[in-house]
C-alpha cells in the first residue's frame, strides 16, 4: 500500500479536477448568488490543495472535496442570512401536505426543471442534488451534509415530491396533461 | 439499506420503499422481491417510471450545466501559485528556491487579496440589492400590497406625498407597456428603512422599481461587478430570493427595478429608469 502523502500538484489536479464540473454545478444551485459558485469552487480547490498531503490515496476524493464545498457553502449561507431579511419562498413543511404523486408530465423542458429544483427550499435542494444527481449514498450524503441518515430520507422523499408537483403545476399551465393524478392508494 | 416484508399489503410497500429502491439502498433480496411484484403490478410499475423519468431529467438538466471554459486554468494557476511541495525541497539551490518561494507568495497574497477583494465586492452589491428585494418580497408578493384595477394617479401622487410625487410621471414614461397599479411609501418589518415603492405590473408579471435613502453605504466602483454603465450610472445585476434585480444609486438613493422577467430584461427596463429618476431626484 503506498503510504506516503502526496504533495505534487499534478497528482493533486489528477485526482481533484476530474470533478470541477460536479462541484461547479452543485454550487451553481446552492450558492446565495450564483455568481458565487466559480469563487467558492476555486477555494474548495485551494482548501484541498492546502490539506492534500492529509489526503489517503485510493480513498474518495470526489466525496472529500463535496465535504469542503458544502463546508463551504454552510458557511456563507450562514453569514448571507443573517445579512439579509428576505426569508425562503417555499416552506419545508409544506411538502408534507402535498399530495403523495403527481404524474409526471412526457415533455418537459430542462429550463422548467432547474426552476422548480431552484425553487425547492434549501435543506431539500442539496440532498435532492447529492442524490440524485450526484448519485452519492444516503451515508455519504449524510456524511457530506453532517445530518443523520433518516433526515437524508425524508428530506430525499419530500425534495423528490415537492419538484414532482411544481413540475405537474408547470405542465398543466402549458395545457399539457399529465394523466392519471395517482394518489394515496 | 432496508430489507422488508412484501408479504401484506405489497402495493403500499413497494410505494413506501420507491425512494430507497430508486436510490439503490435497498437489500438485493428486497429488490428482487420488488421486481417481482413490479412484474405483476401496472400501477406500480408505472409510478417508478414516472419517477425515474423525473430523476433523469433533472440529471440530464443539471448535468448541461458546465464550469466557465477558464475556471479550470485559473484554479490550476491558483495552485501552483500555492505549492507548498516547493518548501520542502532541499539541496545545494536551497536558497534560491527560498527566494522564489517568496516571491511566490508575493504574487499569490496579491492575487488572493484580489480574488478577496472581489468576492468582497460582490457580498457588497448582493447586500445592498437585497435591500429592494426585501421590499419587493414582502410588500408586493406577500402581502399583496396593491390593488388589481390600479388607483387614479392623483390617488398614488397623495400617497406617495408632495417629495416623491414628482417621481409618479416619470415612472409612468418609463415603464411603457406596464400599468403602475400601486405607488406609496412603505416598510418592511424589522427595519426602520423608509421605501418608496411602484408596484407595475405588465408582461405577465409583476415589477416593482424602489428607492430608499442611501444610510453611506455605496455600491462598490470595481469595473467587474458592473452590469452596465449608462449615462455615467452604475448598473448592478443580481438574482437574488428568486427575483431578478437590478440597482443604481444616485447622491442620496439607492434604486432598484426587480421582477421575474429575466436578469437581462430588468437590467433594460433599469438602464431606461436609473437616468430619469437621478434626474427627477437630484432636480426635488
Amino acid at each position: 500500500m503506498f503510504s506516503r502523502p502526496l504533495t505534487r500538484v499534478d497528482d493533486f489536479e489528477a485526482a481533484a479536477l476530474p470533478h470541477l464540473a460536479a462541484l461547479y454545478r452543485t454550487a451553481k444551485f446552492l450558492a446565495f448568488v450564483p455568481a458565487e459558485a466559480e469563487d467558492l469552487v476555486q477555494e474548495v480547490y485551494l482548501e484541498a490543495w492546502k490539506s492534500f498531503h492529509r489526503f489517503e490515496p485510493g480513498t474518495n476524493c470526489r466525496a472529500w472535496l463535496f465535504r469542503i464545498l458544502f463546508h463551504r457553502l454552510h458557511h456563507y449561507r450562514r453569514r448571507q442570512l443573517k445579512l439579509s431579511k428576505v426569508e425562503s419562498f417555499a416552506d419545508p413543511a409544506a411538502a408534507d401536505a402535498l399530495p403523495a404523486a403527481q404524474a409526471v408530465p412526457q415533455d418537459l423542458r430542462d429550463e422548467d426543471i432547474l426552476q422548480a429544483l431552484a425553487r425547492l427550499p434549501h435543506d431539500f435542494r442539496e440532498v435532492v442534488l447529492l442524490a440524485d444527481v450526484q448519485e452519492f449514498s444516503y451515508k455519504e450524503v449524510a456524511e457530506t451534509l453532517s445530518i443523520p441518515l433518516g433526515t437524508v430520507m425524508s428530506r430525499l422523499s419530500r425534495g423528490r415530491k415537492l419538484l414532482r408537483q411544481q413540475l405537474a403545476e408547470v405542465a398543466r399551465s402549458y395545457g399539457i396533461r399529465v394523466g392519471d393524478e395517482g394518489g394515496p392508494l | 439499506m432496508k430489507d422488508l416484508n412484501f408479504d401484506s399489503k405489497p402495493c403500499e410497500w413497494v410505494r413506501e420503499q420507491l425512494d430507497a429502491y430508486l436510490s439503490s439502498e435497498l437489500l438485493v433480496e428486497t429488490t428482487a422481491a420488488m421486481l417481482k411484484h413490479l412484474e405483476g403490478c401496472a400501477a406500480c410499475s408505472a409510478e417508478l417510471e414516472s419517477r425515474l423519468r423525473l430523476r433523469d431529467a433533472l440529471r440530464r438538466a443539471v448535468n448541461q450545466q458546465l464550469p466557465p471554459a477558464n475556471l479550470g486554468e485559473a484554479i490550476d494557476r491558483q495552485l501552483r501559485q500555492d505549492r507548498p511541495a516547493l518548501f520542502w525541497s532541499s539541496g545545494p539551490r536551497h536558497w534560491m528556491l527560498a527566494l522564489a518561494g517568496l516571491a511566490l507568495v508575493v504574487v499569490a497574497g496579491s492575487a488572493a487579496k484580489q480574488a478577496l477583494g472581489l468576492r468582497r465586492g460582490r457580498q457588497l452589491v448582493a447586500k445592498i440589492l437585497t435591500l429592494g428585494v426585501s421590499d419587493h418580497v414582502y410588500c408586493a408578493i406577500r402581502t399583496h400590497n396593491y390593488l388589481r384595477a390600479g388607483r387614479p394617479a392623483d390617488q398614488l401622487q397623495a400617497r406617495l406625498g408632495p417629495e416623491y410625487a414628482p417621481l409618479l410621471p416619470v415612472a409612468e414614461q418609463e415603464l411603457p407597456g406596464f400599468e403602475i397599479l400601486e405607488a406609496h411609501i412603505c416598510t418592511v418589518p424589522g427595519s426602520p428603512r423608509k421605501y418608496v415603492h411602484f408596484i407595475a405590473l405588465g408582461h405577465g408579471t409583476i415589477l416593482s422599481v424602489i428607492l430608499t435613502r442611501r444610510q453611506g453605504e455605496a455600491l462598490p466602483g470595481e469595473a467587474r461587478l458592473v452590469a452596465e454603465t449608462v449615462d455615467g450610472m452604475r448598473l448592478y445585476k443580481s438574482h437574488l430570493s428568486g427575483m431578478d434585480v437590478a440597482g443604481f444609486e444616485t447622491n442620496n438613493y439607492f434604486g432598484f427595478v426587480i421582477s421575474d422577467l429575466g436578469q437581462n430584461e430588468v437590467l433594460h427596463i433599469a438602464a431606461a429608469l436609473a437616468p430619469a429618476l437621478r434626474n427627477q431626484l437630484d432636480a426635488g
